[in-house]
């Protein structure tokens, strides 16, 4: 009797060890590799954090269960940002100084990311950027030549040059209206917009703002069509995107809506309903478009880990699980956790890794940090409930259902 | 013309909704001298519970409204007995202040635990297209919302003028101790005005949720324009909420059609500042003296 309860016990023990091996520190390797996510993970943006993170989680457990990185496990060290700007400065200082991880995954808000990316700058620690589309990231060289800023995901400018292509090479739209909230994202990609429609020697007919949680577009529609807009080319987030569908369908206004990516996020689908279908939006990873093995593996375990059948930003979470790979072959590379040599290495990448998003041969280089540029980058269209492919351009995706391509009217 | 009208309808449907969260303030402060400001976060619960009675339990609009109504009223008796009477016993304005803002805070926590972070749609309970009167287009949750806004203010007001109990509230209000001598139990009268304007606010979530979406921060803004409504039309005047919400949602959506959509709240906290200056009881506010 004494025996067993002696050897109980001695389970026991053992399990603990087991347990705390997993946890955080690893036999053969030392201590966990502690990697920084910060996202807002409540609030309208959530459903792009909360996609994100949950990538990252999915690749990082998968990495742990091969045995982690240069033989030790990564820790995901996690903060929520809740979009603010402030908030963001704040997490990021605390998992650079406090947490003292390796590198960071995130953020999501343009305006977190501006308020914060300094603070990895200064401390050599590299920031990889998964979702924020209007962060500067090779716009940083000139003032810092040593960059530690590197991004996947398709950036302004190339979404702004597409919205625009779309509207006015595509569809042939003289007179256009842009609507943008009034965050920084908003206004970066008015900006972008602006530029882009320069280049073709026209302009916008009409600009409109709008603020986070506004819920009736009323004047800003009614300017939209007193000026004569053929389309909206919209920049905002989920819920707001939707008021802007759901207040056309209330005045009456039927023009095609072409915008910030944003316009796939599950918030705007279900918020705007039939009013949001032929909104179409640049997108590098479209879940009913997915072709590749990786993919559809990606998605398949995404849905069976977090019991959802639609990631809420398919996006997000897509390029959360890449930028995961992106820096663990870094570190694997480098053979070090110290930020300079993971900088180099991302800069020079010897393995290609076959992503969610895309392969990645040599994604980044020593003057080029995006990883995404305009080959990587479809547009999608919301069709009843989901961000369906253009079968025009996905010639691999599975057709869609309805007319071959969609166009964006309602 | 036709967008002139439609515009004046919008700022309309949001000047009442504004003017709803304003009245549930005015209710508290006349009988104690105190504003919820958990009211916001109040909406929110009242719009969620809603979501869940109509959508999960399939109990259909009105067992929402009714729901809310219940879980707002709970909502305030617990608010005032944690949070205002402590307050008003020990007299420090500071702690009641605090107390309403952590308990906001608390609420809107639990709702990200239970709800989750999302905005989710709140299914229109009329038909989600609009009625159309030449060229004017309204939405039948507008209407509803203009509608019973009103008819709750109407109610509360008739409640405060005609009936014994009014009367006790409006006693309560003028001076609670000569209230307390002749007879009128002054604690259960400032419960039962937490529990009405909770209600009120928490109704109104569900109101509003169709147009706004559901989710745990949908309250934050709309009771901070509330406040700057119930400033304006005058914290003690139920006719003054409902001038002073007009008055807000109609500048906003003026301002933003014919001025610029980046200013669109800009002239509603002028005219905050400028009444706070000029008229420090609100437009329709009787300055109070206090007697020291």
């Amino acid at each position: 009797m004494a025996s067993l309860v002696a050897l109980a016990g001695a389970v026991g023990v053992l399990g603990c060890a087991k347990q705390q091996e997993g946890g955080g520190t690893a036999a053969n390797g030392g201590p966990a590799i502690k990697i920084g996510v910060y996202g807002p993970f409540t609030g309208g943006s959530s459903p792009m954090g909360l996609s994100m993170r949950d990538g990252v989680r999915l690749a990082a457990d998968e990495i742990n269960a091969r045995g982690g990185v240069l033989g030790r496990k990564i820790e995901l060290v996690e903060r929520d940002d809740q979009a603010t700007n402030e908030r963001g400065a704040q997490v990021m200082q605390d998992l650079i100084s406090n947490q003292k991880v390796v590198a960071v995954l995130g953020p999501i808000n343009t305006g977190v990311a501006l308020a914060s990316y300094m603070y990895p700058m200064a401390a050599k620690v590299p920031l990889l950027i998964n979702v924020s589309a209007g962060a500067p990231v090779n716009e940083l060289f000139k003032d810092n030549p040593d960059n530690y800023v590197f991004r996947i995901a398709a950036s302004d400018n190339i979404q702004a040059e597409m919205i625009i292509a779309e509207a006015v090479d595509k569809h042939g739209f003289k007179k256009v209206a842009f609507l943008c909230d009034d965050t920084n994202y908003g206004q970066n990609g008015c900006k972008k917009m602006n530029a882009a429609i320069a280049s073709r020697g026209s302009k916008p007919i009409y600009e409109g703002k709008f603020k986070i949680k506004d819920t009736d577009m009323t004047p800003q529609l009614q300017q939209a069509r007193a000026a004569g807009a053929e389309a909206l080319l919209v920049y905002g987030i989920g819920p707001e995107l939707a008021q802007i569908a759901n207040g056309m369908q209330k005045l009456g206004y039927k023009v095609p809506m072409i915008g910030s990516w944003t316009l796939s996020m599950s918030n705007f689908i279900d918020a705007a309903k039939e009013n949001g279908n032929g909104a179409a939006m640049p997108q590098t990873f479209i879940q009913n478009g997915a072709s590749s093995e990786k993919a559809k593996k990606f998605i398949a375990d995404y849905q069976k880990k977090y019991s959802v059948d639609r990631i809420p930003s398919a996006v997000s979470a897509a390029q959360g699980y890449d930028s995961t790979y992106l820096i663990a072959a870094a570190i694997e590379q480098a053979g070090s956790t110290d930020g300079p040599k993971v900088k180099a290495a991302l800069e020079s990448l010897q393995k290609p890794y076959d992503g969610v998003i895309a392969s990645f041969d040599k994604p980044y280089g020593a003057t080029d940090h995006e990883a995404i540029h305009k080959d990587k980058v479809v547009m999608g269209v919301v069709m009843n409930g989901q961000v369906q492919p253009p079968s025009a351009t996905g010639a691999s995706a599975p057709s869609s259902p309805g007319s071959p391509a969609p166009a964006p009217k309602q | 013309m036709a967008d002139l009208i439609q515009l004046i309808l919008s700022g309309v449907a949001l000047g009442m909704i504004y003017a709803l969260l304003a009245f549930g303030y005015s209710i508290t402060f006349s009988t104690s001298r105190t504003i919820n400001f958990a009211q916001g976060e109040f909406l929110m619960l009242g719009a969620l519970t809603g979501l869940t009675v109509d959508v999960r339990l399939h109990l259909g609009y009105v067992m929402a409204v009714a729901a809310a109504a219940g879980i707002g009223a709970v909502l305030g008796v617990v608010l005032e007995r944690v949070a205002i009477r402590p307050a008003l016993r020990t007299g420090s304005t500071v702690a009641w202040v605090l107390a309403t803002v952590a308990l906001g805070i608390v609420a809107r926590n639990a709702a990200e635990r239970i709800w989750g972070t999302d905005d989710s749609p709140f299914p229109a309970p009329l038909s989600s297209e609009p009625m159309r009167l030449g060229p004017i287009r309204v939405l039948p949750q507008e209407v509803l919302i203009i509608g019973i806004a009103g008819l709750i203010m109407i109610a509360v007001e008739i409640f405060r003028r005609r009936s014994i109990w009014g009367k006790a509230v409006t006693a309560v209000a003028a001076d609670n101790e000569a209230a307390a001598l002749a007879g009128i139990n002054v604690p259960v009268t400032i419960t039962a005005s937490f529990v009405i304007s909770s209600a009120i606010a928490a109704v109104s979530g569900v109101l509003v949720a169709p147009l706004t979406l559901a989710g745990p921060t949908m309250g934050t803004l709309l009771s901070t324009k509330a406040y700057a409504v119930a400033i304006v039309g005058g914290l003690q005047s139920g006719i003054g909420v409902i001038v002073g919400g007009l008055l807000i949602g109609l500048c906003e959506q003026f301002t933003a059609r014919y001025i610029s959509t980046g200013y669109k709240d800009t002239p509603g906290f002028i005219l905050l500042i400028l009444i706070l200056l000029i008229k420090p009881a609100g437009i329709f506010g009787k300055r109070s003296i206090k007697k020291v």
